[in-house]
């Protein structure tokens, strides 16, 4: 089955599309898809069946996003937590994965012509070398399309995440491209796998639970936090319509306290700028005390230093992570 | 015709929040009641439950039969201590750190303070809380001078007084208490660990219309559950103990 369902909205959910876009529209929403195994139990179907309809509904649900304009999904498709599962149902998973990366590679076309740029988040060393290949080669034929993303986190879990930005921190450290002071709340951000998007602005999580089970933590720290009850497989456009509103009536609070943290964000920077230009000046001096014109200069050097070298080291980073894309495609077509 | 969708917009919004008003004027008007006429009057409102402020849960919440608003200290029987511990203990699962997420502009200092006294008492060792404003973290010697106060009010003069260690900013500064059952309370305003003995919260508890954690742990709530309640203004111990019934139906597979 596809990935990108074709099909126009039927004329009621038209309308309310319409509706809801003269509000504030989410840019960018998270999905974590819980449901498919108990929705096969209820419906007598075996687990892999009720997996195989949860990929359905993505590609429904992406169709809708489509037409409501959101033009960033992130979806929670497999955990790290996850391999703990049964050999079958793990190697059912990873061969569902197969198959539909590989249909990917077969609609290269149709991609093109929606602009879809796939990514993959996640530790993709734990999976099989073939699906890896096939996830490479899906992500670089993508690449350059940019109506729309879909980002699937796939042997993903946040903490996961975050020790390894921590970790590509500690390795610009030791290579000299950045100074362990340069190390902000922010920079850790632009670490993450999920460093080419933007926060998402709503979190939804189907069949009830109200957790976040590793999903995005840092990332979603100022996001409208949905959870509905409806199973994945039994989504639909009204549950997603309900999760909007949801995320209409939170967006001025919402606002206001990202606005807030920003606005704290770059007060501790300036902050640590400060003490920073102090030491060097302190350093460097001759003993004598500076004027504040002197420290205001010093400053503005200091900022414009630092900012150069967290741009060189995020392109040592970006590239560093291309590169492994590209080795595992020539691996693919040397094999 | 944008202008119509633009109106047509606002008018749904109304009438949500006109349904919300109207939920919360009646959750306080039929609390007193049986929950059966609460049902059927949510039900006669025709509501879609998200947009009624997860009634789902609140549904769950106010069916908690047999649980008083606060177990009496005036009158004779049990002492209040010893109903509190046989709360906790008749539950399947206590969470053995809290945490409590006010999104509300004006936090109530006492409201606050109930909670800690009761949540100490049914045998939670840990409990933060947070806003994200940080008026906790820079009141914080407000706030833990009317938890004494509570724990009189709320304890009679049953006893010893829980014994509270403050933490703040997981720098590990204590104001330390005195002797037995230690509990702990922690403000949390970092995002990663300092003490490393403090476990991830299981149980956070959100007040206020806000959807969102606004930057509560981000490290830490990995597997945290979350339950909302409407306000911390006036809230009970019926709706924390409410809530912790929800918490220890939870099940969680891990991944699994």
């Amino acid at each position: 089955m596809s990935w990108i369902k074709e099909g126009e909205l039927n004329i009621i959910e038209r309308i309310s599309a319409n509706v809801l876009k003269a509000g504030p529209m989410p840019k960018h929403v998270a999905f974590i898809m819980d449901g498919n195994r108990r929705f096969a139990h209820i419906n007598n179907m075996e687990r892999q069946d009720g997996h195989t309809q949860g990929f359905n509904k993505l590609a429904e649900t992406l169709r809708w996003c489509k037409h409501l304009n959101i033009p960033e999904v992130t979806v929670y498709a497999f955990s790290i937590e996850n391999f703990k599962r049964t050999q079958e149902e793990v190697d059912g998973l990873m061969d569902l994965a197969r198959q539909k990366f590989e249909r990917l590679l077969e609609e290269r076309e149709n991609l093109e012509k929606h602009g879809v740029c796939i990514r993959v988040l996640g530790d993709l060393n734990l999976l099989p070398l073939d699906l890896q290949q096939a996830i490479a080669k899906a992500v670089l034929a993508t690449k350059n399309h940019n109506k729309c993303f879909l980002n699937v986190c796939f042997a993903y879990t946040s903490r996961y995440e975050m020790t390894n930005a921590v970790r590509e921190l500690a390795w610009g450290v030791e290579q000299g491209l950045i100074r362990s002071s340069d190390v902000s709340e922010t920079l850790i951000t632009e670490c993450l796998y999920s460093n080419k998007s933007p926060n998402p602005d709503l979190l939804i999580r189907t069949s009830g639970e109200v957790r976040l089970s590793d999903f995005l933590l840092w990332q979603t720290s100022h996001s409208c936090l949905v959870f509905q009850s409806v199973l994945w497989p039994e989504y639909s456009f009204w549950n997603l319509c309900e999760a909007i509103l949801q995320y209409q009536l939170n967006h001025k609070s919402i606002q206001k306290a990202r606005e807030l943290h920003r606005e704290h964000q770059a007060s501790l920077q300036l902050e640590a700028d400060r003490l920073c230009t102090a030491e060097e000046l302190q350093h460097h001096g001759n003993g004598k005390p500076t004027d504040a014109h002197t420290r205001q200069e010093a400053l503005l050097h200091y900022i414009t230093c630092r900012e150069e070298r967290v741009q060189n080291f995020l392109t040592a980073l970006k590239h560093k992570r291309d590169l492994f894309f590209h080795d595992l495609c020539i691996e693919a077509t040397t094999a | 015709m944008v202008m119509l969708y633009g109106l047509l917009w606002r008018l749904l919004l109304l009438l949500v929040h006109v349904n919300r008003a109207l939920v919360s004027w009646l959750r306080v008007r039929l609390q007193s009641w049986k929950s059966r006429l609460w049902e059927r009057a949510m039900a006669s409102l025709l509501l879609p439950l998200a947009l009624a402020g997860f009634p789902e849960q609140q549904k769950k919440l106010n069916r908690t039969p047999g649980a008083d608003d606060n177990p009496s200290h005036a009158n004779g029987g049990p002492s209040p201590r010893l109903r509190y511990i046989s709360d906790g203990m008749s539950l399947q699962k206590l969470p053995v750190h809290i945490g409590f997420l006010v999104t509300e502009e004006e936090p109530s200092y006492t409201d606050i303070a109930n909670l800690v006294v009761w949540c100490m008492a049914v045998g939670i060792s840990y409990i933060s809380v947070y806003d994200n404003h940080d008026i906790f973290q820079k009141n914080h010697s407000r706030l833990l001078k009317e938890i004494e106060r509570q724990q009189r009010h709320l304890m009679g003069g049953d006893g010893h007084p829980y014994n509270v260690e403050f933490l703040s900013n997981g720098s590990d500064k204590c104001h330390n208490g005195k002797k037995k059952s230690k509990v702990t309370f922690v403000f949390f305003v970092l995002f990663f660990p300092g003490a490393k003995t403090i476990p991830d919260p299981e149980l956070v508890v959100k007040f206020g219309p806000v959807d969102s954690t606004l930057g509560f742990l981000p490290w830490h709530i990995r597997l945290t559950e979350f339950i909302f309640v409407p306000s911390h203004r006036d809230v009970s111990y019926k709706d924390l103990l409410g809530a912790l019934k929800l918490y220890s139906s939870c099940q969680q597979r891990v991944g699994q």
